[in-house]
């Protein structure tokens, strides 16, 4: 029964996070700083060309200045996919350990060990690779073209080899409905093309992984990863060792973003190299590597929405090209959520979507926060922006007759994972925002005039709370969780759970206090691995909190129910007479029996008298497959400053609003807030990776060629506003549902349409870098003394 | 002072011993000459904290004081840090007790994965050392050369003005 959230004593409080104090002391653990006796150093020798043939690598040097190596010889022949969270159908199999047939730049060719880093890197220059080059395939449009090479002849799905014609990864079309009739019965039909940036994750953990081989036959792996145990079944798969035998340790995670959802290209390198070695071995990624291992799926989307006078929202239809680079990681999900996220912006009649993504010699694709979602949020709020300008409608009002909200159906994870929504808060969401920015003062570009032009723009969204639903779809989402019951009455939670540092793990220490009735205090979080573990998929989809804390919650209940049950013979009286209660003054858990003075025990003396009366442990596993997707809504308002002669832009105030069901930590929470906001302005204005023609990003590798907003390019905390609108989600635990991808989804389409009210131009690629937009702001710049455009406009958007 | 002794490793490079002084704590350290002071703080004396994230200046996850002036370890050599006093993010708490510079990161939600907070931890240490009061604006500027990528900065200002003060005389230093 969900509790009144008036008598929380654990959910909705500020206290320090879970192993905060071993983050400020600088003594948490990340994959960087595990070390054993004995261990080797791993150096990864890499691809220079983006599309190549080995046809010879020569290692006798190397071997004979005393390393170990490893060429695609010496690995399993498996084909594989890194990311294993989908079923069997919808994963692409393109990848191997090491390859002889590299498809971009820093591509995994061979591997050497040696006692130290220094000695590995001179064996590794001792290698000589014999490379025969093909034609690079760089852009995406080239590579569908009938003369671009082919990057990949074919792949693996279910067991089954597949062709790649013209470069296509995946084609994914999703239709509701008619689109035609929906165009045809609509009075206005509205298109624009949209192009998003070539992301960089940029976690500050490179990626790194240590293995040991055990005496066993198996192997202890220390890696950066979000899912200990989808990297322990691909590894198991790979180097055909029984899952028993491999064990993944759970570490502290640098940021990761999604970056490390698929198991690490660096991780089965570095098992095949221990095995090979038979020592500890250790790779860490520098940062160049890192870059040349994953980024956003940039994408070009072609929107077209047909839309009534009175702001009624009738069909769209959307085309969109995607640039997986060399691997397809997981582009069919990706296009089908792409559509399930615009599905879910609004309430159309008609939906055509036609999905395109297609291999280039670049670093491979991969999720990164919001999966999807910055991108199809990215055009169509972009796009409400212009319609309700069109309309003549406010563009509140627009969204306030068309968004999907209670009742409606809701797209989580593409067209397979959907449900009902059952709380929303997004017509509050809209009042605040609207409120903290002064949105009723705004006025249209046309007013405004000056070399400095501020903009007030806004955008709404979405994402959803993880990836189950009533009926399975193609991703696999459930969660596990050990709660146990101590001696003195302090709690371990045991759970292979990931946390990159959004506070989801200690979220779920909230909300085991709150089902057992403890203080927060006396619960903790065990170290964990995948051998001590029932399997958790991982921590993506913004599922840590719905459905991974939907899993302690669960075994926290049974072990309620033991507690009770141990209690009941203590005091004599049915189960049902017992209260318990967190006396957080105290530190302890009460049990007690309402109005009877004597009846009254503290958790930890139930737990000592079980123990000393034989009774056993009161503990429980438990695995949770939450039946329900509800969206976490979001809203962002923010306002700029464009210099009109320059085209740099900057945020000078924002408004980030969450209906996130109940806020398990506040504090914690509004971390997310500003980070994803961070991040999506990032995405909006700067961050990009633009590869060359020879398949190299343009700079030098280093992290400043890789442009990133600093403590400067922010607006103050005095101007950075961020509220909750709290619903009772019905489905989550104590009302809670997802929040840290809900707080970038928005952010692009609201900077963009700030800039559009700013300057009167709009621009659809991003990111907006200063030397993008500025031809089209100067177009539109009206000389003060000459009251003519500076440049005449070039063409029109 | 340390005593120099030049020996040949196996490596043929020229290892001497240097000695470091970190955290209160005086160390004689086998170190060859292209041995970055990162590498020899982290592999050597097992001190973490500072963390590799870009090698070539761009991040300032590495930080440490080198004689109270913050240094960027993954540039310097170590033998040039020969007879240093070195202060690493394990070097500011008391035993378990925290410095206030590291309760309000915690307090303030300044840390999230953590990674960078080492280096933002020495540098706030830096800032309020030499500017007791510091304006949002110059804390700001202070940090700029440091890469948080979780936090979007706001919580980790805020965990610097909530140390100022939290500070005993508004500025306390060692
Ligand atoms: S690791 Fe030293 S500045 Fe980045
Ligand atoms: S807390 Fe993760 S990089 Fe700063």
């Amino acid at each position: 029964m969900p509790k009144n959230s008036k008598s929380f004593h654990a959910i909705g409080t500020d206290s320090p996070r879970k192993g905060g104090k071993a983050k400020v002391t600088g003594k948490a653990v990340y994959a960087p700083d595990v070390s054993l006796p004995g261990m080797w150093h791993g150096k990864v020798l890499r691809s220079p060309h983006p599309n190549a043939t080995v046809v010879d690598i020569d290692t006798s040097e190397a071997e004979a200045m005393g390393a170990i190596c490893i060429t695609p010889d010496d690995v399993p022949d498996v084909k594989y996919n890194e990311r294993t969270i989908s079923v069997p159908d919808a994963i692409y199999r393109d990848n191997r350990v090491l390859t002889d047939r590299p498809r971009q730049v820093g591509e995994g060719i061979a591997a050497v060990a040696a006692e130290t880093e220094e000695k590995a890197e001179r064996a590794l220059k001792a290698i000589d690779v014999t490379y025969e080059e093909h034609e690079p395939v760089i852009d995406p449009e080239f590579a569908v073209s009938d003369d671009a090479p082919a990057i990949h002849e074919s792949i693996v799905r279910d067991g089954e080899v597949e062709p790649i014609e013209n470069n296509i990864a995946v084609e994914r079309d999703i239709s509701v409905g008619d689109v035609e009739q929906g165009f045809a019965e609509s009075d206005h039909v509205f298109e624009h093309s949209f192009e998003t940036g070539r992301t960089y994750h940029a976690q500050l953990e490179n990626k790194t992984t240590v293995c040991r081989p055990e005496p066993d036959g198996g192997i202890t792996v220390w890696p950066t990863t979000q899912t200990v145990h989808n990297v322990r079944q691909l590894l198991g798969e790979i180097f055909d060792i029984n899952l028993s035998k491999v064990n993944v340790k759970r570490l502290e995670l640098g940021g990761s973003f999604g970056s490390s959802i698929q198991t690490n290209s660096v991780t089965p390198i570095t098992v095949a190299l221990a095995m090979a070695a038979d020592k500890p071995v250790k790779i860490v990624s520098s940062r160049e590597e890192d870059m040349y291992d994953h980024c956003r799926y940039p994408s070009k989307l072609d929107v077209k929405i047909g839309a009534n006078d009175d702001g009624t929202l009738n069909a769209v239809e959307m085309d969109v090209l995607a640039d997986v680079g060399s691997h397809n990681i997981q582009a069919f999900p990706y296009l089908g959520v792409v559509a399930g996220f615009t599905a879910s912006l609004y309430d159309f009649e008609h939906l055509e979507f036609r999905g395109r993504a297609v291999y280039t010699n670049k670093a491979p694709a991969c999720a990164m926060q919001g999966f999807g979602n910055p991108q199809a949020t990215f055009a169509v709020e972009c796009m409400i922006d212009a319609i309700a300008e069109e309309l003549g409608i406010d563009q509140l009002e627009l969204i306030r007759k068309n968004y999907v909200g209670e009742g409606d159906t809701f797209w989580g994870q593409g067209p397979t994972i959907k449900s009902v929504v059952k709380s929303c808060g997004v017509e509050e969401l809209l009042d605040q925002g609207a409120e903290a920015i002064g949105w009723d003062e705004r006025t249209p570009p046309g007013e405004k005039d000056g070399r400095y032009r501020r903009g007030i723009g806004m955008a709404r969204g979405f994402h959803t709370s993880g990836t189950g639903g009533p009926t399975p779809g193609e991703a696999i989402d459930y969660s596990s969780a050990l709660v146990k019951i101590n001696e003195d009455g302090s709690v371990d939670v045991v759970s292979a759970l990931q946390d990159h540092g959004g506070g989801t793990r200690s979220a779920g220490a909230r909300i085991v206090a709150e089902a057992l009735d403890v203080p927060i205090e006396n619960v903790e979080l065990s170290p964990t691995d995948s051998r001590n573990t029932a399997y958790d998929v991982a921590t993506h989809a913004t599922r840590g909190v719905y459905a991974g804390g939907a899993a302690m919650k669960k075994a926290a209940e049974s072990v309620r129910e033991q507690l009770l049950e141990n209690a009941s013979r203590l005091l004599e009286v049915p189960p049902d007479a017992i209260s318990l209660e967190a006396d957080t003054d105290e530190g302890i858990g009460r049990v007690f029996v309402e109005g009877v003075p004597d009846k009254e025990l503290t958790v930890g003396e139930v737990a000592k008298r079980a123990e000393l009366n034989n009774w056993g442990t009161m503990a429980a596993v438990e695995s949770n497959r939450q039946v329900a997707c509800p969206p976490a809504y979001a809203a962002q308002f923010v306002e700029v400053e464009v210099d009109m002669e320059t085209g740099e832009i900057d945020i000078l105030r924002t408004a980030i609003g969450n209906d996130s069901g109940t806020i398990v930590n506040p504090k914690l929470a509004a971390g997310q807030q500003h980070g994803g906001f961070y991040r999506g302005a990032g995405y909006a204005l700067v961050e990009d990776t633009q590869y060359d023609e020879n398949g190299a990003i343009d700079g030098n590798g280093l992290l400043t060629d890789y442009r990133m907003l600093t403590t400067m390019d922010l607006p103050s905390n005095d101007e950075t506003e961020t509220f909750f609108v709290e619903t009772e989600e019905p489905s989550g635990p104590f009302g809670a549902k997802g929040l840290g991808e809900a707080c970038i989804n928005p952010t692009a389409a609201a900077v963009a349409n700030a800039v559009y009210n700013a300057t009167g131009v709009r621009f659809t690629d991003i990111p907006m870098t200063p030397e993008k937009i500025i031809g089209d702001l100067r177009a539109e710049y009206t000389d003060r003394v000459t009251g003519k455009p500076m440049v005449p406009a070039e063409d029109d958007d | 002072m340390s005593s120099e002794k030049i020996t040949h490793g196996d490596d043929g490079g020229n290892e001497r011993t240097i000695e470091l002084t970190i955290n209160d704590e005086t160390h004689q350290v086998r170190v060859k000459p292209n041995e970055l002071l990162l590498n020899v703080i982290r592999d050597k004396l097992d001190l973490t904290g500072p963390k590799y994230a870009c090698g070539t200046g761009e991040c300032r996850a590495c930080s440490i004081l080198v004689d109270g002036e913050p240094e960027l370890s993954c540039l310097r050599l170590a033998v040039t840090a020969d007879g240093s006093e070195i202060t690493t993010v394990e070097g500011l708490s008391d035993g378990r007790d925290l410095h206030e510079i590291q309760q309000s990161y915690l307090s303030e939600g300044g840390s999230q994965c953590g990674f960078c907070t080492p280096g933002f931890v020495i540098m706030t240490k830096d800032l309020l050392d030499n500017n007791p009061d510091p304006t949002e604006e110059e804390i700001r500027d202070h940090l700029k050369g440091n890469i948080c990528r979780c936090t979007g900065y706001n919580n980790i200002v805020e965990a610097v003005k909530v140390a100022a003060d939290r500070s005993p005389e508004n500025g306390e230093s060692e």
